[in-house]
């Protein structure tokens, strides 16, 4: 079953670099955070009800719920409809993820160790690659937020792949980094955005020599 | 004990955010302050013991500690002299302060964490505090240098924290499962080399954007550039020594293997290049804070050369990561005043300080000597360490294009420091319209000399506890 | 020979019934179901004008094209019912005849010399240059799931049972109703109700025929319509059950295939042409996932 949830959210990755659409995208990482849920649901075994209660908070109420939303009042604030042209054309995004998840598949199939969880460990590393190629190839401050958030995504995987046992202070991290990352982050843009008159990259380009 | 000092500075601060009154703040300030010494000497006395469950007291977080504490009170000095010249509101300034006073402790717990995961917290506490601080004069310019600086720190911590997963991995495979650092340093030869390198890649590149080394150098550069000069002063000496300290914890767990080598190699190509940067860029710079900040790159670039070396270089990259603090804080607080005379820091915009202000030229030429690793400074008894033990390692190419690097630096740092000085202008600046507090330039000389007597004399608590920090890598 | 009956007869009533759920929706009056066909009488009782500029494979390529796709129909089997013709490995063999027809079709789009149809052309080959990966990774993807390499065996092995494999079925639903619409040249790629010069894509491409060779165009389309139909109901017939069942199920699989279209025609506008391609691409990265999907249920990549 977390078989199904982990293609599900390699489908998704698909899917954010197909559109082009900043709604989209918020809607991209609500169904991100749902997904996470179901993988940890259906993967952990011996959970206590405290250590459950504070995944389920973690996953649904802050990724699903709450970011989304706070991304949302942002995004109306600064008016953002869609990202003007992103600088490499979809066609080949859409090509650098589908080469992205091969690899991580392939690098996982040679990595066998009884250490990692490799299921886990193929999607985690994808992620985080393609958070890092989102933030590269968007010009727009605000999708340099939802590619950090998409790495975030992936580093969570990776600490599930990484023990059976999820210890709180990990997960307690995550949460913390996550949360105050991006309410720091939007209320930046919501600034930037006032005095700029634009959230685009270029006009953050005064500090030079 | 230790969470009660971290209790009371969230109570101190928050109060001072709520009410915005000046009078509050400086009362609650000092308070902080008294309890800052009262920690530290506590530190001193129960050094090497396990305090609160996630805190340590060892040597070479005491070490940093102090640096830390002497830094902090000439910053809430002239933080005071600055707020007050330049006029903000209470508002403001009860944000500054209570920024600064949840950077000291983010900063004082990121030393002392024993457990690596509540150092990362701290860190990524550190960074936040900091974007509050840099965007304090409301600018366009610094609006920009805070969002690229919370942008790719964040980013960078992110990155440490898939290291330090790494190492969790390898970790917990042999048993261990609560990241504690001297049960990790129990299993460091079980540990399996290929996910020790990568989590010392990943924790490297990410601490890089706090230390200030080769990979993501550029922020803190321009944070540096568009901050107050007290808070440039704090963040480009103490913050800097939190990225080490991160960096060094990793390096003291790979010290045990055979990995070690491996790792040298990379801090050398890191310092290297970091030199490289630094001395290619001051060719182009006209603004002084900036230039200052690219120094700060060569400097830790330095460091990571002592901890590449290994044997007496790790004494001297110890050693030159403290004086280095102390002269860099009174470059910059120096700066701030002569902010006061052109109301600019671009070069071209300055001229003849020494003939308008004996005092602050007498210190800036000092702080020049200080910082180009020119005896009598302490910086240059650490350079002279670091080469040393290049040339006991037979890393002598190394060695030569370093030098050749650092005389690169001399020269263009020399050059634009003269102007300052020595240019003769022709809009001569009213001398009389504005007075400076010679008063104001003693800190920095208690900091020069107190590098000098360090470097020539130093007394043997100091040396103790540096011996004592590397005792773990050999 | 069921299965080939059976596909002859959907293909009959296809485009009737897409065309007055069209109509339905529209709030249009509706045609007959059986308006294609009287369109196809008429179309032979005309006679054809061929201008004086092409050659001999403007004549031949209707006629290459419509017996490809008949040929075509024979590999495909339905349910249990055996495929005429079947051997090891003929899902290839189906998709370059598949290919043929339509590099008959370009070519003598080409052969007539209008710079018109040229584009026209220029653009069906790119679209069917870009779905070509889609349709044999998951052709491929299936025949490693259930370790046979032709059609009939595949379906009659085919069996999803465990939740994994559920995805495999889904995702090659989606992708072949989508690739029945890129191959057949519908919305949301191509409109076949347009005729504006710049948009035209497939259209444009049969304008200068006319008469019997237009016919054999339209039969051809329904034909493969019916073909691509039958692949997807492959997906959910299970072979277990009897067979008047199995054709019950079959031609309610192809009535609502045709309602889907219908309904994804009448809602959708057409993509902005620069938007196509990567559109396309989009279906072969979603069998790509099938295939990775394939590849852990039959174990080939270890994952623990």
């Amino acid at each position: 079953m977390t078989y199904l949830f982990i293609i599900l959210y390699a489908i998704t990755l698909i899917y954010f670099a197909l559109s082009e659409r900043v709604k989209k995208f918020v809607w991209l990482l609500s169904i991100q955070g749902f997904i996470l849920f179901g993988v940890v649901f259906f993967s952990l075994h011996t959970l206590e009800i405290f250590d459950f209660l504070f995944i389920l908070i973690e996953t649904i109420l802050v990724k699903s719920l709450i970011v989304p939303l706070f991304l949302n009042k942002v995004r109306k604030h600064n008016h953002l409809k869609r990202e003007h042209e992103p600088s490499v054309p979809v066609f080949y995004s859409i090509i650098v993820v589908v080469v992205t998840l091969i690899m991580s598949f392939i690098l996982c199939n040679h990595l066998n160790n009884n250490q990692i969880h490799t299921k886990y460990f193929t999607v985690s590393f994808a992620s985080i690659i393609f958070g890092i190629y989102f933030i590269i190839i968007h010009k727009n401050i605000f999708s340099h937020v939802v590619g950090y958030l998409i790495i975030e995504n992936g580093i969570f995987l990776l600490s599930l792949a990484v023990g059976s046992e999820m210890p709180m202070m990990v997960n307690l991290a995550i949460l913390l980094d996550v949360l105050m990352g991006v309410l720091v982050l939007g209320v930046f843009i919501n600034q930037i955005g006032d005095t700029f008159k634009s959230v685009e990259i270029d006009q953050l380009s005064k500090l030079k020599d | 004990m230790f969470i009660l000092f971290i209790l009371e500075a969230i109570i101190i601060s928050l109060s001072i955010f709520f009410t915005q009154n000046k009078m509050v703040t400086f009362i609650l300030s000092s308070i902080f302050l008294i309890s800052l010494f009262v920690i530290t000497g506590f530190a001193y006395i129960h050094i090497e013991e396990i305090n609160s469950l996630y805190f340590k007291f060892d040597h070479l977080g005491v070490l940093l500690t102090f640096v830390l504490v002497i830094l902090s009170i000439s910053t809430f000095y002239h933080s005071k002299l600055y707020l007050q010249r330049y006029l903000f509101t209470a508002k403001q300034e009860a944000i500054y302060y209570a920024s600064l006073i949840m950077l000291i402790t983010a900063m004082m717990s990121a030393y002392f964490s024993e457990n690596i995961a509540v150092m990362w917290v701290s860190i990524e506490a550190t960074t936040l505090f900091v974007s509050i601080l840099i965007f304090h004069e409301r600018t366009k310019d610094s609006l920009e240098a805070a969002w690229k600086y919370l942008f790719v720190s964040s980013f960078g911590v992110a990155l440490a924290f898939i290291g330090i997963l790494f190492l969790s991995i390898t970790a917990s495979s042999n048993g261990i499962t609560d990241l504690n650092l001297h049960h990790l340093l129990l299993v460091s030869k079980l540990m399996s080399p290929i996910w020790l390198k990568m989590a010392f890649l990943f924790v490297l590149t990410g601490f890089s954007a706090k230390m200030g080394l080769f990979p993501l150098h550029t922020v803190a550069v321009d944070a540096h550039t568009v901050a107050p000069p007290p808070i440039s002063a704090f963040i480009s000496t103490t913050l800097m020594n939190v990225g080490f300290l991160g960096i060094f914890r990793i390096f003291t767990i790979i010290a045990q293997t055979d990995v070690i080598l491996w790792a040298q190699n990379v801090l050398l190509i890191v310092g290297v290049l970091s030199i490289f940067m630094s001395a290619i860029q001051l060719f182009r710079i006209k603004h002084y804070k900036r230039m200052f900040a690219f120094s700060s790159l060569e400097h830790m670039g330095i460091v990571a050369l002592g901890l590449g070396i290994g044997g007496l270089g790790y004494y001297a990259a110890i050693l030159h990561i403290v004086f280095h603090s102390f002269v860099k804080a009174g470059l910059f607080y120096q700066i701030g005043q002569v902010h006061q005379f052109f109301k600019s820091y671009w070069i071209k915009n300055t001229a003849g300080y020494f003939k308008l202000n004996p005092i602050g030229g007498l210190s800036i030429i000092l702080g020049l000597i200080s910082i180009l690793a020119i005896p009598p400074s302490g910086l240059f008894i650490s350079e002279f360490l670091t080469f040393k033990a290049m040339f006991i390692q037979h890393h002598y190419y190394i060695a030569i294009f370093v030098m050749i690097l650092l005389t690169v630096i001399i020269f263009s740092f020399s050059k634009n420091i003269f102007h300052l000085l020595y240019f003769k202008d022709e809009n001569e600046i009213n001398k009389n319209a504005i007075t400076v507090n010679p008063y104001e330039t003693i800190s920095q000389f208690i900091l020069f000399g107190l590098v000098i007597y360090l470097g020539i004399n130093p007394p043997l608590f100091f040396t103790d506890l540096i011996n004592a920090a590397i005792t773990v890598l050999k | 020979m069921i299965s080939f009956l059976l596909i002859i007869i959907s293909s009959v009533f296809f485009v009737g019934i897409l065309t007055k759920v069209k109509a339905k929706i529209a709030a249009r009056k509706m045609p007959s179901v059986l308006q294609p066909i009287y369109d196809i009488i008429r179309l032979f009782n005309k006679g054809a004008i061929y201008s004086p500029i092409t050659s001999v494979i403007f004549k031949m390529a209707p006629i290459i094209y419509f017996s490809s796709i008949l040929l075509a129909a024979f590999f495909i089997p339905i349910g249990s019912q055996r495929a005429i013709l079947s051997f090891d490995g003929d899902f290839v063999f189906f998709a370059y005849l598949l290919a043929i027809g339509k590099f008959m079709m370009i070519i003598a789009a080409m052969d007539t010399g209008s710079s018109f149809e040229g584009m026209g052309a220029n653009r069906e080959a790119l679209y069917s240059m870009l779905v070509e990966p889609a349709f044999f990774i998951l052709a491929g993807s299936v025949a490693l799931f259930t370790n046979n390499i032709s059609f009939s065996d595949l379906f009659l092995h085919l069996n999803l049972d465990n939740n994994l494999s559920y995805i495999i079925g889904i995702a090659a639903i989606y992708v072949l109703v989508y690739i029945a619409m890129v191959e057949n040249s519908r919305m949301p790629i191509d409109d076949p109700k347009t005729h504006l010069e710049l948009t035209m894509v497939h259209e444009v491409m049969v304008l200068d025929n006319s008469g019997f060779d237009l016919a054999l165009i339209h039969i051809a389309t329904w034909l493969k319509f019916a073909i691509y139909g039958s692949l997807i109901s492959n997906f959910i017939i299970h072979t277990v059950w009897t067979w008047y069942w199995q054709i019950i199920v079959f031609f309610a699989i192809q009535l609502s295939f045709s309602a889907i279209i219908g309904i994804l025609e009448a809602f959708r506008a057409r993509n902005k042409l620069e938007k196509n391609p990567q559109w396309i691409i989009m279906l072969s990265a979603i069998s790509v996932v099938v295939f990775l999907t394939a590849l852990i249920i039959t174990q080939k990549i270890i994952l623990n």
